[in-house]
């Protein structure tokens, strides 16, 4: 699954990507069908998408960051070094115990 | 030393006490008192407060026994210890529950839940020699903990609902949970070889800590046999008779994993499998080979060491931690729930705090009261097993201890609570038969032999000449498996009975005798609907359809669903479904075999007949602690060296 369809849902039958940075007066029209979604950027700011199409042209751009996402993969990967170093401990200890008795 | 000791015990109790302090500090919260009409606040702040904050501004959650504290296993580990929701339920009684839920993850849970039980298992006295390190010990340990991250990947329908954000699909993920099970697996280990002597005498403490993991299907214990299971097979210890017949019934199991059924694992959580698939069948067949190699291990290295003296001390120690810690749940919420994280249980302890309670209809039947196990029949069955081997050491050793009493009285208790009822009447005919013994010296004395069977056989007769009564109670399964069948779908099996049944078969009288058992253990209803059920091929009847597999017969056929989800009641209909008639029945010919051999061995005799009955009108062997249990003390108590563990 890619990101968009991880975030926006599943591509509308018939999708076609508009051409919207070479239109600088394009505007976005809602979607009443299309559940608004809060959409975050690398720093947290966020963002309120209406339609499909508007929501595949933010994340396409890097608005697919998950901040609850983020944070708990943060915290896995300071797990995964604390249980590293616990089992670096656990299979050094006799060395380390007749290290420090000598 | 004794300060350095004082001050490691308070350094140890606070890391285990501190993630349940876990609380959002950028945040000051007046945290209002949950009622029925207003719960917004947890609402709107679900992860921000403790547990321990809840409790100082909801005192009365840890008394009142309407209010339910509930582990959810797929929180973030940010969420760890802290309120992720509040439900508020009307009860039957028309009274408010309110069920609190506590964010765990899993991968904390791991480690948590795995220190706390290693430290736990650090207080068992070390052995004067301790074991010297095996061969294979590091490549074992590698191996349980792949095994382990393998059931993970096997049963991933059923880890999906408890872990966070864990990408099935990404070897990181798997590799974090290799790695969080490699240090548990790894410290368990060196603190058994220090200990090994002396963990065999302390055995009867795992119907206490029963070391499930919360948010996992797999126990912490099974890791130590599993570790000896692998020593054991590298060493070229395993039989090989055993071998052959094990690996060919596997060769089987695994081209007849079609389909994939999924069950609901509830009370059975850490021995049954989720999921009836080539890779979690295949996951189980290996689990349950090294389990079966590994009970063989510990009990072969350590029978020499086992003090029945010691043994019995410790099964009234767990006869009355475990009354204790039952009443102490059934009292307070909070002391439930840390019951179920810190023992490990695969299911809450009991709310209801009436162990003495009847019903309030016409029949006035006692409520069965299981305390902190799972399920009352099998507590039912430990207690009961508690008072038979007390019996067995006062007679032999001629004392009584003070620990005596008060586990007698326990036992006693625990028993009456759980309302088994073959166990009441089964302790209180072997005890007879045994004081018998005792004073006879022979169980085989053909006098006493002669009147038994000529009481029996007169029974029986009586019982048989009256044929409206015998053919009602032999048709008693089948007749009940149709009330299940639904519409004109029928599972193989009751077509086979039907047919039987028409034609006048063998097949059909032999099968009417076990109604007739039925009947008389009160399973006819319970026995029935498996057979609603149980839809095997002919080679599936005979061999079976792989070990700890329920997700077969729970979903290949469509039934009358009972009112609740009810399991086969019977360890032996468990057995036919996973190992089918032929291995069942050349398991039965052994057991009858090694009976006879050693029926001089009265307590060897006794227990087994009390283990046997038990599980065939029980689902004793799904779990776990049960199964380890029963194969450590049939090895025990049976007289392999020609001399009972009582001389």
């Amino acid at each position: 699954m890619s990101i968009v369809e991880e975030v926006c849902g599943n591509y509308p039958e018939g999708f076609k990507k508009a051409d919207i940075l070479s239109d600088p007066n394009y505007v976005f029209i809602n979607d009443p069908n299309y559940a608004t979604r809060q959409l975050f950027d690398a720093e947290n700011n966020k963002v309120f998408v209406n339609s499909f199409i508007e929501c595949e042209h933010y994340v396409s751009g890097g608005w697919g960051f998950n901040p609850l996402k983020n944070s708990e993969l943060i915290y896995q990967e300071l797990f995964m070094y604390v249980v590293i170093f616990g089992i670096v401990i656990t299979f050094l200890k006799p060395k380390i115990i007749e290290f420090i008795k000598n | 030393m004794k300060t350095k000791q004082i001050l490691f015990g308070i350094l140890v109790i606070l890391i285990f006490l501190l993630p349940w302090f876990n609380t959002d500090l950028q945040n000051n919260y007046s945290i209002p008192k949950v009622s029925q009409e207003d719960i917004t606040f947890f609402e709107i702040n679900p992860c921000k407060i403790s547990i321990v904050q809840f409790m100082t501004s909801n005192v009365e959650s840890i008394y009142q026994n309407h209010f339910y504290f509930r582990a959810n296993d797929k929180s973030s580990m940010k969420c760890f210890g802290r309120i992720t929701g509040v439900t508020v339920i009307q009860g039957d009684e028309l009274q408010t529950q309110f069920f609190i839920s506590v964010g765990t993850n899993p991968l904390i849970n791991l480690v948590l839940q795995g220190l706390f039980w290693i430290l736990i298992l650090s207080l068992v006295p070390k052995s004067k020699n301790s074991l010297s390190n095996y061969k294979f010990k590091n490549i074992s340990i590698f191996l349980v903990s792949y095994l382990f991250t393998y059931s993970v990947y096997a049963e991933s329908r059923y880890y999906e609902a408890s872990l966070y954000e864990f990408n099935f699909a990404s070897l990181r993920s798997y590799f974090l949970i290799f790695l969080a099970f490699l240090l548990i697996s790894k410290n368990l280990i060196d603190i058994y070889h220090l200990r090994s002597e002396n963990i065999i005498n302390f055995v009867p403490f795992i119907y206490l800590f029963t070391f499930i993991f919360s948010g996992f299907n797999y126990s912490f214990f099974a890791a130590l046999f599993v570790y000896l299971g692998l020593i054991s097979f590298f060493n070229g210890e395993s039989k090989s008779k055993f071998n052959f017949i094990y690996i060919s019934l596997s060769i089987w199991w695994l081209i007849n994993s079609n389909g994939s059924f999924y069950f609901n694992v509830g009370k059975l959580r850490g021995f049954t499998s989720s999921v009836y698939e080539f890779n979690a069948n295949f996951s189980w067949i290996i689990f349950i080979y090294f389990l079966l190699l590994g009970i063989y291990k510990f009990y072969s290295e350590n029978r020499q060491r086992f003090k029945l003296e010691l043994f019995s001390k410790n099964l009234s120690l767990t006869a009355i931690m475990m009354m204790l810690t039952g009443i102490m749940s059934s009292n307070s919420p909070i002391i439930n729930f840390y019951n179920y994280y810190f023992l490990g249980l695969q299911r809450y302890g009991e709310e209801k705090n009436t162990p003495f309670a009847f019903s309030e209809d016409v029949y006035e039947l006692k409520i069965s009261w299981r305390g902190i196990f799972p399920s009352s029949e099998t507590v039912g069955e430990f207690y009961g097993l508690v008072l038979l081997i007390l019996l067995f050491w006062i007679f032999k050793s001629n004392k009584i201890r003070t620990i005596d009493y008060i586990g007698v009285i326990a036992a006693s208790l625990g028993l009456y609570f759980s309302d088994n009822r073959t166990a009441i009447v089964l302790v209180f005919i072997f005890s007879l038969i045994y004081i018998y013994l005792i004073l006879f010296k022979n169980l085989f004395n053909p006098k006493f032999m002669l009147f038994l069977i000529a009481i029996v056989s007169i029974g029986l007769l009586i019982f048989l000449l009256n044929d409206n009564s015998y053919k009602f109670i032999s048709n008693s399964i089948i007749s009940q498996s149709f009330v299940f069948q639904y519409d004109s779908i029928y599972s193989s099996y009751l077509r086979l009975l039907n047919s039987g049944q028409e034609t006048g078969s063998l097949f059909s009288s032999v099968f009417g005798f076990f109604s007739m058992i039925a009947f008389f253990l009160n399973r006819s209803e319970m026995w029935g609907l498996f057979f609603a059920r149980y839809n095997p091929t002919f080679m599936e009847l005979l061999f079976g359809s792989g070990p700890m597999n329920f997700g077969q017969l729970y979903g290949e056929v469509v039934i009358n669903n009972p009112e609740s989800f009810l399991l086969p009641h019977s360890s032996i209909l468990s057995l036919i479904l996973f190992i089918g008639i032929i291995p069942l029945i050349l398991l039965t010919v052994m057991f009858v075999y090694i009976l006879i051999l050693n029926k001089k061995n009265y307590e060897f005799v006794l227990l087994s007949m009390y283990i046997i009955t038990n599980i065939l009108k029980n689902d004793s062997i799904n779990y776990f602690v049960v199964f380890v249990f029963y194969c450590l003390l049939y090895l025990l108590f049976k007289n392999n060296s020609k001399k009972t563990i009582f001389r």
